[in-house]
């Protein structure tokens, strides 16, 4: 460093000096420069995190414990991949069916989204909403059950 | 008689494309004020300030208002500054209305913009029309870019028809976007003199990222190919995913004979401040990126790799990356070619993923995708596949044929009755574009700017931001400054 003049370089030289050692005071005096530091008690320098401490232990998936068992003729509507579980549209707008509701082939039953893409689920037969078992919003898993559709009683 | 030396010129992305590639378009007002003095004096003939990202970074996560930033920026450069859209999308990846797309930019003009940006992901001009006749009619001068990726539908023939098209458009810049850095010296040696050829008069610029570790020489191939100007950052803030630094580019260019305006003063000033800046905030400077033949395959970003493997990790299911990577040039030949961009690789990497999990193509096909194929955001580079028509049982009446813009009903007049005849533009187009909640921060005062950049100031400003020292005291040049925690 030449004298009466700090640059960049420098700045960066000193930060450098300043995180890569473990010090409770610093004293630099170059060029022009006079620089002096106390660290707080106890803090070192920078150097890898406590083992867990940012880890952020990711809880297990929260998965069903095995299936439960579902009444003979009832179809499952199932999670075509990990996603948001989504009854209607829009946040506003009315849910695309409800329990008790008839469905036709073809129908939308629910959104999943995926990668922020909105996938609409449809009925592949004909029936009655029996159960809804995922909230709106909620998180899914590939493969899980969405809704049970059963047996359409006129039919029967 | 001699004939004087050709200018090459350029435009600074460092406050926008640089942080979004590196930084995840963190970098904050505050970070900008204190060196944009020396980034006027730097001789680009424009800066680029704003982007769809940028947009979007600022009401979401950083709570700032980007018109704010917007007006700031213009007020305090002389240099005239460049803000881009994504045309009739404008920062997202919906469609807006024209009205909504003329206001903004009014919008701009007012605040000081002097050069509309706009490109369509999907090349489809019609979406840039708009913008077009609207920048000009707000007094800007308008650079339209068409979006470069490789496939066998995206010639150098395509590229000259498109910028015979923007031509008739009457952009008065053309540039070609490499958003993935997939541009080649090969390719740039057979498709730069067509587009220079077809553009004619118009002038054009080049902005390509490095993630090849070629942009550098593609920069070489645009200038003896007769561009104008190129698009780079700041060294801290180039290379990696970002655009080549405005250092190597300067250098390279003069070694081409070509005169620039550069000022390596000013430069080295702004490279030591962001230096100075990424080691107090934390953030990553940009590398030389090696040469990645993978690149050229699947062309999916990286950032999105680790994220689908992420998921595919939740699923238990992270074997079968390979597979997917291996289905994704496919669907992408199936869906006509997008281009590997947003929304579009989004659209590519989860089709791809649903194909492979389901264990059969096109079981399930998202909504936007179905949209897509219909035509719905413009014109497809190809048509789908025929399986994949059958598959997501389009009906002939379904395909969109007009301009996008065409089918959306004008915004304005509602949007007037329910904020109220007295509202600004700004806020009736954040309001077009955000939900409520999100708009609420960006009420917040803003933070008094600091206008001056010195390495002593940023050398305090480092000692003040670590939280482990307790007394600091610095002394130079007649400066002499203690603080305790």
């Amino acid at each position: 460093m030449r004298k009466q003049t700090l640059t960049y370089e420098d700045v960066l030289r000193i930060v450098e000096l300043v995180k890569s050692t473990r010090f409770s005071e610093f004293r630099l005096k170059v060029g022009g420069i006079e620089v002096h530091l106390r660290r707080k008690n106890g803090a070192a320098a920078d150097g890898p995190a406590l083992p867990g401490a940012a880890s952020g232990a990711i809880a297990p998936a929260a998965r069903e414990a095995g299936e439960r068992a579902f009444p003979p003729g009832a179809v499952l509507v199932r999670a075509p991949m990990v996603g948001t579980f989504y009854r209607a549209p829009a946040p506003q707008a009315a849910a695309f069916v409800e329990v008790g509701a008839h469905v036709e082939p073809g129908a939308t039953l629910c959104i999943i989204e995926v990668m922020k893409l909105m996938n609409s689920i449809t009925a592949e037969g004909r029936g009655v909403v029996a159960e809804i078992l995922v909230e709106n919003g909620a998180r899914v898993e590939y493969g899980q059950v969405l809704m049970v559709i059963g047996p359409d009683p006129e039919d029967g | 008689m001699k004939r004087p030396p050709r200018r090459f010129d350029f435009v600074d992305v460092t406050l926008r494309d640089a942080h979004q590639c590196l930084w995840s378009t963190r970098m904050t007002t505050a970070m900008m004020t204190p060196i944009l003095g020396a980034i006027d004096r730097a001789g680009y003939a424009f800066i680029n300030i704003l982007g769809g990202a940028v947009f979007d970074v600022c009401v979401r996560y950083l709570h700032e208002n980007p018109w704010e930033r917007v007006r700031l920026l213009c007020d305090r450069l002389e240099t005239p500054c460049d803000a881009l859209t994504r045309g009739q999308s404008l920062y997202t990846f919906e469609l807006f209305p024209d009205d909504i797309v003329e206001l903004n930019s009014q919008v701009f003009a007012k605040l000081g913009v002097k050069v509309l940006t706009v490109y369509d992901a999907l090349n489809d001009n019609r979406n840039v029309e708009s913008s077009v006749r609207s920048g000009h009619a707000a007094g800007m001068k308008v650079n339209a870019m068409m979006t470069y990726t490789l496939s066998p539908v995206h010639t150098d023939a395509y590229y000259v028809a498109r910028t015979k098209e923007l031509v008739r458009l009457k952009a008065d810049f053309l540039s070609i976007k490499d958003p993935t850095g997939l541009l080649t010296p090969e390719r740039g040696r057979t498709l730069f003199p067509a587009v220079v050829k077809a553009a004619g008069r118009v002038p054009m610029k080049l902005h390509s990222h490095c993630q090849s570790g070629l942009a550098p020489q593609v920069y070489e191939i645009a200038i003896r190919s007769g561009f104008r100007y190129g698009y780079t950052a700041s060294e801290p803030l180039a290379n990696g995913a970002s655009l080549p630094a405005t250092e190597e580019i300067g250098a390279r260019a003069r070694k081409l004979g070509c005169r620039t305006s550069l000022d390596a003063r000013a430069l080295k000033e702004i490279a030591g401040y962001f230096a100075c800046v990424a080691e107090r905030e934390g953030k990553p400077l940009g590398r030389v990126a090696r040469y990645d033949p993978a690149l050229y395959e699947h062309q999916i970003p990286g950032g999105m790799i680790s994220n689908l493997r992420t998921q595919l990790q939740m699923m238990q299911m992270e074997h079968r990356l390979p597979e997917i990577l291996e289905e994704a040039p496919r669907v992408r030949r199936d869906l006509g070619y997008p281009i590997v961009v947003s929304p579009f690789a989004q659209y590519i990497v989860t089709q791809a993923t649903l194909n492979v999990v389901q264990g059969e193509r096109y079981k399930t096909i998202p909504d936007e995708i179905r949209k897509y194929a219909m035509g719905y955001y413009g014109r497809l580079a190809a048509p789908p596949s025929d399986e994949f028509l059958e598959r997501a049982a389009i009906r002939p009446g379904e395909f969109v044929t007009e301009r996008p813009g065409e089918h959306i009903e004008p915004w304005i007049p509602r949007l007037r009755e329910a904020l109220g005849a007295s509202v600004p533009d700004e806020d009736l187009l954040l309001a077009a574009f955000y939900p409520k909640p999100l708009l609420e921060p960006l009420r917040a005062r803003a933070p008094q700017y600091e206008f001056r950049a010195t390495p002593l100031s940023e050398l305090i400003r480092f000692f003040g931001s670590r939280d482990d020292i307790e007394y600091a005291h610095v002394r130079f040049a007649g400066t002499e400054m203690t603080f305790s925690a």
